[in-house]
C-alpha cells in the first residue's frame, strides 16, 4: 500500500515552506515579540551615533544648558539596547528550542506512524539526521525571520545616516566598498583542494583503524598493538602537513576580510576630516560618521542572515520528506473472543521495487498449528512473514486472522494478537530485561524471566555483569544471544499468532531444538508461522509451505515434500 | 585534570615557541588597535581641527598602514595557532588510536573523525578569541594611556566589573552547556536505536512506548536549552557592562576632562577605542568562551578518558622454561562481572605436548572464553593457566601460543606482510609458500598474484581471510595453536586439511574450538562444555557418557537429523533422504552487536545552531 502512494514529481526548494510556516505559526507570539525587540534595538543603535555626536558637540562647546538632557538620552540609548539585546538573546534561544522540540515530536510521530516502510524511502541513519539535526536547523527560521527587518534596517540606515550627515560620506562609502571588495578578492585563493586532501588522509587513518579493530582479538593475542598503532598512524604526518596548509589559507583569507571594514571606516573618516577642516561638519558629526560607517558594513552580516534562512529552508525540505511518509492506517474492529488464531491468505500479491515478490498466495493456517515456510533466498519468505503480521500490506489479496481482515483491526488488537521474532532483532528497551519486556504492554518480571528461560536466554543473561538490569550498550552480545533475546521478547508478548522470521538461524542445533521444544510446550501463542532454513525445523512443523520465485510450490508435511528433488535442493548448500 | 594536561601540553618546547610566536604577531596586530584611536586623535588635534588637513590625512594614512600591517599579523597568527592546534590533534589522534586498539572499541572511528576535529577547531578558536581579546585590550588601554592617563580611570572600572561578572558565570554556563550537549547526545542515541529498529517497534506495537520515551528526551533537550538560554543572558549583561557602559562615565566626565587638558581628539579617540576595538573583542570573547569553551572541555574529557584496566599481554619474549604439558588448567574459575555467574567453575585440564584437543558445546557456553584464558587474554578469578610450562599471562606468551579467532585479521598491505605478521625474523618466500600450501592456501596465493601482491581486505571472502590467518599462524614460532572457530567459513574438507596441517607441525599442540562435529572426531581428546559443568574424554568415551555430546554429534535423540558421517573431511551436510542439520555443532557468526556510543555532535546535531 505504501508503495502505491505517488511521490512528488520533483523535489522543489519550496517543499519545506509549509513546515516553516507551521513552525512560524507555532511560535507566532514569540516571533512577533522578537521582531519588535530586534527592531527597537536596531532603531536605538541607529539613533545612538547621532545623539552621541550631538552630545559631544554640546560638551565640547560647553553649553551646560541642554547638555543634561542629551547626556540622559545618550545614556538611555546605551542602556536600553543592552536590555533589548538580553531579551533578544533569551527570546531567540527559547523560541528556537521550543520550535526544535515541536518539530522533533512531530517528526518522531510521523516516523513511528509510517513504521518500518519508512526506511524503504529514507535510510535509518538519514532519518536520525533529519529527526535530530535538521529539526534544529529548521527551527532557527522563526528567530531568523524575526531578525530580518532589523538586519536590513541596520546597514541601510547606516548608509542613509551617512548621507544625511554629508552626502560625500555616503559617496565615499559606496564607492569604496565594491572597490575594496574587488581588490581583496583578487588575492583570495581556493582552499577546497587542501580540505579534500585533509579529509582523504583522515579517511585513510580511520580505515586503517577500522581494519585493526576488526582484528582486535588477533592483535591482542599476538601482542602487536604497538606495531598496529604505528601502521594506523603512518599517514598522520601527511594529515598534519595539510592541516598546517589549511591554517595558512585560512589566515590569509581572514586577514583580507579583517582589512575591509577598518579601511572603509578610515576612508569615511578622511572625508569627514576634510569636511571638518572646512567647518562643514562638527567633531560630533565625525564621530557619528565613523559609527555609521561601521553599521553600514553590516551588509556582510545580512548575507550571513540570508544564508541562515537558506539553511533552514533546506533543512525544512528534508523534514517535508519525513512529513510525506504515509502513515499505516488501522481499523476499528476487534477479534472474536473465542478465535483460535486461524490465519488465512487469499490471492496475496506483493511487490517490491516494482517487481512481484509474492504472487497468488492462498494459504490456510488453522488455529493451533505450526507452519514452516521454506524457500531459497529471494523466494519471498520474509515478505510473507511481513504480510502475515501486517508489517506491510499486500498489494493485492486479503489476509484475515480469525475471520477479520488484518487491516480492519485496531492497532492494539492487532499488535497484541501477533508477536514477531527476527533473525537480527533490534534490541530496544534500554536494559536486557527491558528489551524482553519491550512491546505494546509490559509483562511482569516473572513473565520476562520465564520467557527468557523458554528462549534459552536466562543462562547467559545471568552471567552478564548486572543480569537483567545490564544495559544493552554494556552487553556485547553475539548474534545467537541477540536472537535469543528477540525470541524471549516474542514469547513474553505471545498472543494468537507467533511469527519467527529466521529467528533461530544463529543458534546451534541443540539450543534450537530446546527453544522450539519450549515454544511448543510453554508459549501461549496457539498458531505459529516459522520461516526456516534447516530441514530439522521444517520437520518439526505440522506443515510446510514451500515458496519458489514468489509462488507456492508445495504445501504439505516435510516428509511428504522431501520426495521432491526441488524441495531438497532448497536445503542444499 | 584537563587543565593539568593542557598546561603540560603548552609547556613542551615546540609549543612554547608557537605560543611565543603567537604573542609576537599579536603585538603587531595590537599595534593596529593602538593606532585606531591614537591616529584618529592626532588627526583631529594636529590636523583637521588645527586647520592642517594634510597632517590629518597623513595620520589617517598611518592608520591605514597599521591596518594592513595588523592584517598581516593576523594572518601570521594563524600559522602559530596551527603550531599548537595541529600537534594537539596529532596527540589526540594518537591517544584515540591507542585506546581503540587497547579496548577494541568500534565507536573510536567516529571519535577519530568527528570529535577530534571538534576539539581541534574549538581549541584553535578559543586560542584566537582569548589572544585577540588580551592584545586588543592591551593595545586600546595603551592608547588610552598615551592620549590621557586619566582616561583609564574612567574606562577601566566598568571593564573590570563586566569581565568579573563574565568570569563568574563561566562555570555555571559551562554546566548548562554540558547538560544541553548530553541531552542532545542522548536523543541522538535513542533516535538511532528507534530508526534502526522501526520494524521491531511496529511489530511489538510499541509506538506509544517509544513516543513517550524518546519524546521525554526531546523535552529534556528543550529544558536544558531553556536553562542554557537563561544563563546566556548573564553573558549579554556582562558584555553590556564591560563594553557599552564605559561610554557613559566618559561622557559624564567630559567637562572635567576638558578642563584638565584632555583634547577633543583624545575624547573621540577614546570613544573609538571603546566602540570599535574593545566592544567587538569582548563580543567574540564572551560568545566564544561561553559556548566553545565548554564544548572543548566536554570533548576533551571524552577523548582523554582513561582506558580500561590494562589487559594486553606484553609482547616481550623471554626464554621459555622447557618441560611441562602444552596446556594445563588447574581449578580455573572465571566470569564476566562481580555479580555474574561464572562461565567456568573449577576446570582442570591437561593437554600433553603434541596433543590435539577439541572443545565442543552449545553456542554461548563459553568456548571462546576458554580459548581466551588459554591464550592469556583473560586472567582467571581463581586457579592457574599454564602454557608450555609458563603462566599464560607471563611475558613472552606470544612466543608460546598463537590464537586464531573466528574473525580473521587481514590488513591492507602485501599478502607477504600479512603472512609474516607473527614473525619477527626475516622469513624466506619458500617457507612462507610452504606454509600456505600446508594449510591449503596455495591456490589463494596464486589467485592473488603471489606474496608481493597487494591485498585489499574487503575483496577477500570470509573463507579466504581465514586461510590467510591460518597460514600466518602456521608460520608462527609458537608451539601451541588455538583455533577458535578459525575455519568456520571454510568447507569441511578445507577445514580438515588445515587442522591436519597444524596437528602435523613438529612439536605442535592443537586446541580447536569446534565448529563442526568433524573436529571432535579428529581430536584425541574432547572437552564438552555444558554450562559450568564440563566433561572430558575421547570421542568414544563421551558418546557413552555425555547426553549433550551425543546431541551435539547428532547421534541419537529425537532429531530426525540422524547420525553424521563426517569421517575426516566428508561433508556432513544431509544427503538425499536425510534431513540433517549440516552437522553444525555451533552457531555461525558471533556478530558483536555492541552499540556504538553515539559521539558528540554527530550529524551536526549537538551544536543545535
Amino acid at each position: 500500500m505504501a508503495a502505491t502512494v505517488p511521490r512528488h514529481a520533483a523535489p522543489s526548494a519550496r517543499d519545506g515552506d509549509p513546515i516553516l510556516r507551521a513552525a512560524l505559526r507555532h511560535s507566532a507570539g514569540r516571533t512577533l515579540a522578537l521582531a519588535a525587540v530586534t527592531t527597537a534595538s536596531t532603531g536605538a543603535a541607529l539613533l545612538l551615533p547621532a545623539v552621541l555626536g550631538h552630545t559631544l558637540d554640546l560638551l565640547l562647546a560647553r553649553r551646560a544648558g541642554d547638555t543634561g538632557r542629551w547626556l540622559l538620552l545618550s545614556t538611555a540609548l546605551i542602556c536600553v539596547p543592552a536590555v533589548l539585546d538580553a531579551l533578544d538573546e533569551l527570546l531567540t534561544a527559547t523560541t528556537t528550542a521550543r520550535t526544535t522540540a515541536w518539530l522533533r515530536r512531530r517528526a518522531l510521530g510521523d516516523i513511528l506512524a509510517a513504521g518500518p516502510r519508512a526506511t524503504a524511502r529514507i535510510r535509518a541513519g538519514d532519518l536520525v539526521t533529519r529527526l535530530v539535526g535538521n529539526t534544529a536547523h529548521a527551527a532557527t527560521a522563526p528567530a531568523t525571520l524575526a531578525g530580518t527587518a532589523a538586519a536590513v534596517a541596520g546597514p541601510l540606515g547606516g548608509i542613509v545616516a551617512l548621507g544625511v550627515i554629508d552626502p560625500w560620506l555616503a559617496v565615499a562609502f559606496l564607492a569604496g566598498a565594491p572597490l575594496l571588495a574587488l581588490l581583496l578578492r583578487a588575492f583570495a585563493r581556493a582552499s577546497t583542494d587542501t580540505l579534500t586532501a585533509y579529509q582523504r588522509i583522515q579517511g585513510d587513518i580511520a580505515g586503517r583503524l577500522l581494519e585493526a579493530l576488526r582484528g582486535a582479538r588477533t592483535i591482542a593475542a599476538a601482542g602487536t598493538a604497538g606495531r598496529e598503532r604505528e601502521r594506523v598512524l603512518r599517514p598522520l604526518p601527511g594529515l598534519s602537513e595539510h592541516g598546517h596548509r589549511m591554517w595558512r589559507v585560512q589566515g590569509r583569507s581572514t586577514a583580507q576580510a579583517a582589512t575591509l571594514v577598518p579601511l572603509l571606516q578610515i576612508a569615511v573618516l578622511a572625508v569627514a576630516g576634510l569636511q571638518l577642516s572646512r567647518d562643514r561638519l562638527s567633531v560630533g558629526d565625525l564621530l557619528a560618521a565613523s559609527r555609521y560607517a561601521a553599521l553600514a558594513t553590516g551588509v556582510g552580516m545580512l548575507v550571513g542572515h540570508l544564508n541562515a534562512l537558506v539553511h533552514s529552508r533546506t533543512a525544512a525540505r528534508r523534514l517535508a520528506g519525513v512529513r510525506a511518509l504515509p502513515p499505516v492506517p488501522y481499523g476499528t474492529r476487534r477479534l472474536p473472543a473465542d478465535g483460535a488464531g486461524t490465519l488465512r491468505l487469499r490471492g496475496v500479491r506483493a511487490e517490491r521495487g516494482g517487481r512481484a515478490v509474492l504472487r497468488g498466495i492462498d494459504l490456510d493456517l488453522p488455529g493451533g498449528t505450526t507452519l514452516a515456510v521454506v524457500g531459497r533466498s529471494g523466494s519471498g519468505k520474509s515478505v510473507l512473514a511481513e504480510l502475515a503480521g501486517r508489517l506491510a500490506d499486500p498489494d493485492a489479496g486479503e489476509i484475515t486472522l480469525d475471520g477479520v481482515p488484518l487491516r480492519d483491526l485496531t492497532h492494539k488488537e492487532l499488535r497484541r494478537a501477533v508477536a514477531y521474532a527476527f533473525a537480527r532483532p533490534a534490541l530496544l528497551g534500554g536494559t536486557v530485561g527491558g528489551t524482553i519486556a519491550f512491546g505494546s504492554f509490559t509483562p511482569p518480571p516473572a513473565a520476562v524471566t520465564a520467557a527468557a528461560r523458554a528462549a534459552r536466554a536466562d543462562d547467559f543473561v545471568r552471567k552478564l555483569p548486572a543480569g537483567y538490569d545490564t544495559a544493552c550498550a554494556d552487553a556485547p552480545l553475539s548474534g545467537g544471544e541477540a536472537q535469543r533475546l528477540g525470541l524471549a521478547r516474542a514469547f513474553a508478548h505471545a498472543g494468537r499468532l507467533l511469527i519467527l522470521d529466521d529467528a533461530t538461524s544463529s543458534l546451534d542445533s541443540v539450543t534450537e531444538r530446546q527453544v522450539t521444544d519450549a515454544l511448543h510446550r510453554h508459549v501461549a501463542a496457539p498458531t505459529r508461522l516459522i520461516i526456516a532454513h534447516r530441514p530439522s525445523t521444517a520437520a518439526r512443523a505440522d506443515r510446510v509451505a514451500w515458496l519458489d520465485g514468489g509462488r507456492l510450490a508445495g504445501l504439505g508435511t516435510h516428509a511428504h515434500l522431501w520426495r521432491e528433488p526441488g524441495y531438497r535442493a532448497v536445503f542444499g548448500e | 585534570m584537563i587543565l593539568r594536561h593542557g598546561t603540560a601540553f603548552l609547556r613542551q618546547p615546540p609549543h612554547r615557541r608557537a605560543l611565543a610566536g603567537l604573542a609576537a604577531w599579536s603585538v603587531v596586530e595590537a599595534a593596529q588597535t593602538f593606532t585606531t584611536g591614537y591616529a584618529l586623535a592626532r588627526a583631529l588635534d594636529d590636523g583637521f581641527l588645527a586647520g592642517r588637513p594634510a597632517a590629518g590625512l597623513a595620520w589617517l594614512a598611518a592608520a591605514a598602514v597599521a591596518v594592513a600591517a595588523g592584517a598581516y599579523g593576523t594572518g601570521r597568527t594563524y600559522r602559530q595557532v596551527a603550531g599548537l592546534a595541529e600537534p594537539l590533534r596529532d596527540a589526540l589522534v594518537r591517544r584515540v588510536v591507542a585506546r581503540a586498539l587497547h579496548d577494541a572499541d568500534g565507536a573510536a572511528v567516529s571519535r577519530l573523525t568527528h570529535q577530534v576535529e571538534i576539539a581541534r577547531d574549538t581549541f584553535a578558536g578559543l586560542l584566537m578569541v582569548a589572544r585577540s581579546f588580551v592584545f586588543t585590550a592591551a593595545g586600546a588601554l595603551a592608547g588610552l594611556f598615551l592620549l590621557a592617563p586619566v582616561l583609564l580611570a574612567v574606562v577601566v572600572p566598568p571593564l573590570v566589573l563586566g569581565l568579573a561578572l563574565f568570569v563568574l558565570t563561566l562555570r555555571p554556563l559551562a554546566r548548562r552547556q554540558e547538560a544541553y550537549l548530553a541531552a542532545d547526545e542522548a536523543l541522538s542515541q535513542s533516535s538511532d536505536a528507534v530508526c534502526a529498529g522501526l520494524r521491531d517497534v511496529t511489530a511489538g506495537g510499541a509506538e506509544r512506548v517509544v513516543e513517550a520515551g524518546t519524546g521525554a528526551l526531546v523535552d529534556e533537550g528543550l529544558r536544558t536549552a531553556n536553562a542554557l538560554a537563561r544563563w546566556s543572558v548573564t553573558r549579554v549583561v556582562a558584555l553590556a557592562v564591560a563594553g557599552r557602559l564605559p561610554v557613559v562615565p566618559l561622557l559624564l566626565a567630559t567637562p572635567w576632562l576638558l578642563d584638565h587638558g584632555v583634547t577633543p581628539g583624545a575624547l573621540v579617540g577614546a570613544l573609538a577605542y571603546l566602540t570599535q576595538s574593545l566592544l567587538p573583542a569582548l563580543q567574540s570573547l564572551v560568545h566564544g568562551l561561553g559556548t566553545s569553551g565548554s564544548r572543548l572541555v566536554v570533548v576533551l574529557r571524552r577523548l582523554t578518558a582513561p582506558a580500561s584496566a590494562p589487559d594486553a599481554v606484553p609482547p616481550a619474549s623471554c626464554p621459555v622454561p622447557p618441560g611441562g604439558p602444552a596446556v594445563e588448567l588447574r581449578g580455573v574459575t572465571f566470569g564476566y562481572g562481580r555479580h555474574a555467574e561464572p562461565v567456568l567453575r573449577g576446570l582442570d585440564l591437561t593437554l600433553p605436548v603434541g596433543g590435539r584437543l577439541a572443545v565442543v558445546g552449545p553456542s554461548g557456553v563459553g568456548k571462546s572464553t576458554l580459548a581466551a584464558l588459554v591464550a592469556g587474554l583473560l586472567g582467571p578469578w581463581e586457579g592457574e593457566v599454564r602454557v608450555g610450562g609458563a603462566p599464560a599471562r607471563a611475558p613472552g606468551a606470544a612466543a608460546r601460543r598463537v590464537l586464531i579467532p573466528q574473525e580473521a585479521y587481514v590488513f591492507s598491505g602485501t599478502l607477504g606482510e600479512n603472512l609474516r605478521y607473527l614473525r619477527d625474523d626475516p622469513v624466506g618466500d619458500r617457507e612462507v609458500l610452504a606454509a600456505a600450501d600446508a594449510v591449503g592456501a596455495a591456490a589463494l596465493v596464486r589467485r592473488l598474484g603471489g606474496l608481493a601482491a597487494p591485498l585489499v581486505p574487503d575483496e577477500l571472502s570470509a573463507g579466504e581471510r581465514q586461510l590467510v590467518a591460518l597460514a600466518r599462524a602456521y608460520l608462527s614460532p609458537a608451539p601451541v595453536v588455538i583455533l577458535d572457530e578459525a575455519a568456520c567459513h571454510l568447507d569441511p574438507a578445507a577445514e580438515a586439511r588445515a587442522e591436519r596441517a597444524f596437528a602435523a607441525r613438529p612439536g605442535g599442540s592443537l586446541v580447536v574450538v569446534a565448529h563442526r562435529a568433524g573436529s571432535a572426531l579428529r581430536a584425541d581428546r574432547v572437552l564438552v562444555m555444558d554450562g559450568p559443568g564440563t566433561a572430558a574424554g575421547t570421542h568414544a568415551e563421551l558418546l557413552a557418557r555425555s547426553a549433550l555430546y551425543r546431541d551435539l554429534m547428532g547421534a541419537g535423540g529425537s532429531d530426525p537429523a540422524g547420525a553424521l558421517g563426517d569421517a575426516d573431511g566428508v561433508d556432513a551436510v544431509a544427503g538425499p533422504g536425510l534431513a540433517g542439520d549440516g552437522g553444525h555443532v555451533v552457531a555461525h557468526g558471533a556478530v558483536r552487536q555492541v552499540q556504538a556510543a553515539r559521539d558528540l555532535a554527530d550529524g551536526g546535531a549537538a551544536g543545535g545552531q
